[in-house]
């Protein structure tokens, strides 16, 4: 009996401790980009390419993402704004007569989510562009993405990193003052 | 102290009670304050019956299969749903910002200017518009809520024919076609349309050219509350085209309300409490008005009267005529009293008054001092009397005006404007008469509810059956909606399009903010489809065509366009209209008889502030905003002073049947302070039957008791007790603490939780609230506000108690209703609360009201104890919450000494009238600023941090630094008096800040040392030099 209980303390609980310990770092870190959503990007209603648009033809940012100087919201550009050009350029191409379709048919274009910060975060573009940061310091090199995915881990770890160590995070601020730390800064 | 007193602890003058009991008791009510909960509330909670009784084998299979499903699910990237976009975008939408649009709200009789905030297309809050000459940007509890009946869910959808209370769909149409061939069929006066009181000129043009077409038509107007009888009396005494003049309370020092609640129902609220309460700044002394109020009922005006003369209403006549007689003695008025009252005025003297009407000595020294101000301030002077003040006596109280010289302060630069007369009771009983002999084919309900409103006495709903065909106009079901054929569903007023005009020198206009949720179209809409005659062609722009092709009409200028934009931009056209007309006294034969006979028990039928005739009734957030005085959510009661209780042997909550015109209603009795002997005080508003689930039975309808609708004081009562009791879910004892811990009986005194003195005090010295400071010694370190540190200061000389701060803050913050069983459990919602004190004897009570929202502490008690460091404080001053942190161990609400913070007990809006406030879309009504917080998490003001949040992006953006002016809190925009002021701290120069370091500021519990970052500026009572 004594040998058996010897057997389990000795041999099979460190087996056993060692193994789940193992298994869980390996998860955790195995798993930590598909829970951070880094690596994320879902087929999309239009394959709409950031490289050819953003990347190739130069265009800016904020002719599409219209908000994000003026409020929280950066903002999905609408149908209307994709005919801008689209009346005119390349209207053979099949995904130029799908985004037609919509823009006819007065339905919103079903984009798939890609960014997503918590529900009570009320994260805010505007304070942060109207700082002169980047969009790609937080969103990575749109400009080259084919197809558009998660670069950035966007929990409030991440979101403090560089709150606290601002000159870190974003050498290419001069003067860059710490962001704010309190809670009420982005929940309410 | 008289034998009724006898059992009584000698309480002091200066102490502050909240009720009867606490008085009575000296400080003790009963148990509560000893324990953190409410009776009850452990007890009834069954863990078997309120969860649900999982096995722990069950729990175990359950928890091993999500595991295993979540491991299934790891797998892949989690789905975070799809982001729609416009596809074409509304240009004037920037999403996450948002638009003002100026309109007027017509939820009342005075169609105040307001400025409605939508966010992506849906209205969210409503303010008053700040061009508006009236109301002037601040807007009443009724207004605010409005939101709240836009996103009603069960408001029609459609038209709907009606069986006896049946609903069924029907089509627009065929409802058009039956009233357009009957309104062509029918002889003269056989077509009653009954529509409350109307404000849009264009819609009277409307109807007179609908009455031109169809010769059958006829117009009833009514409204429960409508001043009649002050209209009445001012037409009797000015001429019958005569409108009740605009008075300019801001330059009154004197005023007298008689009856009247100035600052609640009686007259514009709103303008009421801007102008008078303007005239209390303590920066200002000199401008200090004084005011008066004679009253059997307890007001807020009363609250805030600097003297209260406590009188029952069989004694109005002879007050009014002793005043007259006091001051027509020392030498005013000469020449205007008419000779048949003149012979009779020398028996009204101060004496022969009091002794009549047993004045305290209290009473007396107000009633003298009264006079005198009368007398000298004269031409400064003003008397008004109230709704339920009867017509013989407003016709008095006009005189005494002309008497005293207090006619003076009519406004001789704008006019009230009528746009049509109230249909008389005669003609409402003429015309109950005409339906029961069958001559009236078609009844039109425009959005009235007659059945509800119209004395019982004259069988209105029998009467309908008698009616060919009878139609609705609502909004939501109510009783004459129920009686009728069909029901024609209604915009709501933020659906449609309108002009109001209810002064002289300028019109407001009303706009659309979102399009019609519903298959639903306006009033004015309905009439002009009936007008043309025909069953199609309609479009949701017709009336817009018609009130424009109106508005045109009038316009002399020679770009219409542009002034039409300008109108609907700014919410009012400012034009200029004939000069007015001075009114001129021309009565002779003035009352000389008492109209009311003194009898057993009076009663006096109230108007709700919150509720008004009972329209409102299916508004949570109004149903739930405490009484101003009584603290009394979710019901009506009889308020009986405590003398009447005792001869009665009743008490709070005790039912009691009041017998009256040979009708009898049983209410439930509360206590309240200050009331005349003798007297059954009831809010008319409630006991809704055929409504929505919010406003059902909700308290009694004591309508039954009046013949006519104007009738609305009754001194032939009698009262008995009931059997059996009823509990009303008042907050007024929420919040005790227990005393023995303090060791003190007046603790409230010292503890400074409301100070006040006298104006004169105040004068003499400056300083004179000033005593020692407590000694102050904390363990922790003091925090640090490099940046801006947020506070606010409550001006307690301007507060008057009326509860719009606490409505918006409701609206602003997503705050739940709760319900009245959660209410008596003392679990109401309210970030906002307003404190009430007395002081003095249950006789003559003075009053002290406090709104009380979290003080943001600098030494925060909250924050020590929270052990998930969920409550926090930021850098800016501000103690924060945070949500997501909160596992609802309730440990910082035993900690705040404020009681301030609030617990979701449950997820409220599920909870509440089996989730009516889940349904679809009262979500649309959220603020997308502000968490909606679930079930389990504490809450608390947040001094509008999203407000704060929002002005520093902007500040950013702009390259510049916050400023303490840039942050509006919600209840501070909604305080019609001003009293409350927001800013910044470390600001030392600015307005803000001078204010918060006056010498009135005090902090509430200053010796516990936690430094609240609310201030509270004493209240100044402007009594005559000879009391100091």
């Amino acid at each position: 009996m004594s040998n058996f209980i010897d057997y389990l303390l000795r041999i099979r609980l460190p087996i056993v401790v060692f193994v789940a310990l193992v298994s869980f770092v390996f998860t955790f870190y195995a798993s930590k980009a598909e829970r951070d959503s880094v690596g994320y990007s879902p087929d999309q209603p239009i394959a709409f390419s950031h490289k050819l648009h953003a990347g190739t033809m130069q265009i800016d940012c904020q002719y599409c993402h219209t908000g994000v100087e003026k409020t929280r919201f950066a903002t999905i550009p609408t149908a209307g704004v994709c005919m801008n050009c689209h009346t005119q350029a390349r209207t053979d191409r099949p995904e130029i007569i799908k985004l037609t379709e919509y823009y006819k048919s007065g339905k919103p274009i079903p984009w798939k989510r890609i960014h997503e910060t918590a529900q009570y975060a009320y994260f805010n573009h505007s304070v942060h562009v109207s700082r002169g940061i980047d969009c790609a310091s937080c969103h990575g090199d749109v400009a080259n993405m084919e197809k558009i995915s998660q670069v950035n881990p966007f929990n409030m770890s991440d979101c403090l990193d560089c709150h606290r160590n601002p000159e870190k995070k974003l050498p290419y601020l001069k003067n860059v003052n710490k962001g704010p730390q309190h809670c009420w800064a982005c929940h309410r | 102290m008289s034998d009724q007193n006898k059992d009584r602890k000698d309480v002091k003058r200066d102490e502050l009670w909240r009720s009867v009991d606490e008085y009575n008791a000296g400080g003790v009510t009963d148990e509560t304050q000893y324990h953190e909960f409410a009776p009850g509330v452990k007890e009834e909670f069954d863990v078997d019956k309120e969860l649900s009784g999982i096995s722990r084998r069950k729990f175990l299979a359950l928890m091993s299969a999500s595991a295993a499903f979540m491991a299934a699910g790891c797998s892949d990237y989690r789905d975070k749903g799809e982001l729609m976009p416009y596809n074409r975008k509304p240009d004037d939408i920037t999403i996450g910002e948002a638009n003002f649009y100026a309109s007027t709200y017509m939820g009342c009789g005075h169609a105040c200017g307001v400025l409605i905030k939508t966010r992506e297309g849906r209205p969210i809050k409503v303010d008053g518009n700040p061009d508006h000459p009236v109301n002037a940007g601040k807007v009443c509890a009724k207004g605010q809520a409005s939101v709240m009946d836009l996103y009603d869910p069960q408001r029609f959808s459609e038209p709907q024919t009606v069986n006896q209370g049946e609903y069924t769909p029907a089509k627009w149409q065929d409802v058009d076609g039956k009233v357009i061939a009957q309104l062509t069929l029918g002889g003269e006066g056989s077509a009653v349309f009954i529509s409350h009181k109307v404000h849009s000129p264009t819609a009277i043009k409307l109807m007179g050219e609908l009455q031109e077409k169809y010769k059958s038509v006829r117009f009833i107007y009514y409204d429960l509350f409508a001043a009649e009888n002050r209209t009445n009396a001012w037409k009797k005494c000015y001429g019958e085209d005569s409108v009740p003049a605009v008075i300019k309370w801001d330059e009154a020092d004197v005023i007298l309300a008689l009856e009247a609640s100035l600052f609640g129902t009686d007259g514009n609220s709103i303008e009421q409490h801007r102008m008078i309460r303007d005239r209390r700044d303590v920066n200002n002394t000199k401008k200090f008005n004084r005011l008066y109020s004679a009253e059997a009922n307890f007001t807020t005006t009363g609250a805030n009267a600097d003297y209260r003369i406590r009188i029952k209403p069989e004694h109005y006549y002879d007050f009014v005529l002793t005043l007259m007689n006091e001051v027509s003695k020392r030498g005013k008025g000469k020449g205007v009293i008419p000779e048949s009252l003149s012979g009779k005025l020398s028996a009204f003297t101060v004496d022969a008054f009091s002794k009549k009407a047993q004045l305290s000595e209290k009473g007396r020294k107000s009633l003298n001092a009264l006079i005198g101000d009368l007398v000298s301030n004269g031409s400064k002077s003003i008397v008004y009397a109230g709704e339920a003040v009867p017509e013989d006596v407003q016709v008095l109280v006009h005189l005494l005006n002309e008497v005293t010289g207090g006619s003076a302060l009519y406004s001789d630069t704008v006019a009230n404007v009528e746009l049509h007369k109230y249909s008389t009771s005669k003609e409402i009983a003429g015309l109950v008469a005409d339906m029961k002999a069958g001559k009236v084919s078609l009844l039109v309900n425009m959005d009235a509810n007659p059945v509800y409103h119209f004395p019982k006495e004259l069988g209105f709903e029998e009467a309908l059956k008698k009616v060919k065909l009878v139609v609705s106009m609502a909004l939501l079901p109510n009783e004459t909606s129920y009686s009728s054929n069909f029901v024609l569903p209604l915009n709501h007023d933020f659906e449609s399009w309108g002009d109001a005009k209810i002064r002289s020198n300028f019109t407001s206009t009303m706009q659309p903010v979102i399009a019609p949720l519903y298959n639903t179209r306006q009033k004015e809409a309905i009439l002009l489809q009936w007008l043309s005659g025909k069953t199609d062609g309609y479009k949701d722009t017709n009336y817009l065509d018609y009130l424009k092709a109106a508005w045109k009409e009038n316009y002399k200028g020679n770009n219409f366009n542009k002034f039409w934009a300008g109108s609907l931009h700014d919410g009012v056209s400012m034009i200029t209209d004939a000069k007015v007309v001075a009114p001129k006294f021309t009565l002779k034969d003035v009352p000389t008889e008492n109209p009311l006979k003194p009898g057993k028990t009076a009663v006096i039928l109230a108007e709700s502030y919150a509720l008004g005739d009972g329209r409102h009734a299916n508004n949570g957030w109004l149903q739930e905003l405490p009484h101003t005085i009584s603290k009394v959510t979710w019901d009506n009661y009889a308020a009986i002073s405590e003398k009447t209780s005792k001869d009665l042997g009743a008490k709070t909550d005790s039912l009691i049947e009041v017998s009256l015109n040979g009708k009898k209603v049983t209410l439930p009795v509360l206590v309240q302070p200050g009331v005349a002997d003798d007297t059954v005080i009831v809010e008319l508003g409630y006991g809704r039957t055929k409504c929505p689930v919010v406003a059902l039975e909700v308290g009694q309808d004591v309508s039954v008791f009046q013949k006519t609708m104007n009738e609305k004081v009754f001194t032939t009562a009698t009262i008995a007790v009931a059997e059996g009791s009823y509990t009303l879910a008042s907050t007024q004892d929420h919040y005790t603490y227990d005393k023995s811990i303090v060791n003190t009986d007046d603790a409230h005194l010292k503890r400074h939780i409301i100070q006040e003195g006298t104006l004169a005090q105040f004068i003499a010295n400056p300083k004179f609230l000033k005593g020692e400071k407590p000694s102050s010694v904390s363990l922790y370190p003091n925090h640090e506000y490099p940046g801006v540190k947020w506070g606010m200061t409550i001006d307690l000389n301007k507060c008057t108690g009326c509860g719009n701060c606490s409505v918006a803050c409701s609206i602003e913050n997503n705050v739940p209703v709760v319900g009245k069983d959660q209410v008596i459990k003392g679990r109401e919602m309210q970030w906002m609360r307003i404190d009430r004190y007395y002081s003095g004897t249950p006789e003559d009570p003075d009053a002290s009201v406090q709104p009380m929202l979290c003080q943001h502490c600098d030494n925060a008690p909250c924050e020590n104890v929270c052990p998930v460091a969920a409550t926090q404080h930021s850098i800016d001053g501000l103690n924060q919450m945070v949500y997501n942190r909160c596992v609802g161990t309730r440990y910082c609400s035993n900690n705040c000494p404020y009681k301030v913070r609030r617990f979701n007990f449950f997820d409220f809006r599920d909870h509440f009238a089996n989730g009516y406030y889940y349904e679809e879309p009262v979500n649309l009504a959220n603020n997308p600023e502000v968490t909606v917080r679930p079930r389990g998490v504490m809450e608390k003001c947040t001094f509008c941090v999203h407000r704060i949040e929002e002005a520093r992006s902007k500040a950013l953006a702009e390259g510049r630094p916050l400023k303490g002016s840039d942050v509006k809190t919600a209840c501070q925009e909604a305080c019609p008096a001003d009293a409350i002021s927001f800013g910044d701290l470390n600001d030392k120069q600015s307005d803000f800040n001078l204010f918060h370091e006056h010498d009135l500021a005090y902090t509430v519990l200053e010796e516990l040392n936690i430094k609240a970052n609310v201030r509270y500026i004493a209240r100044l009572q402007n009594t005559t030099a000879e009391e100091v």
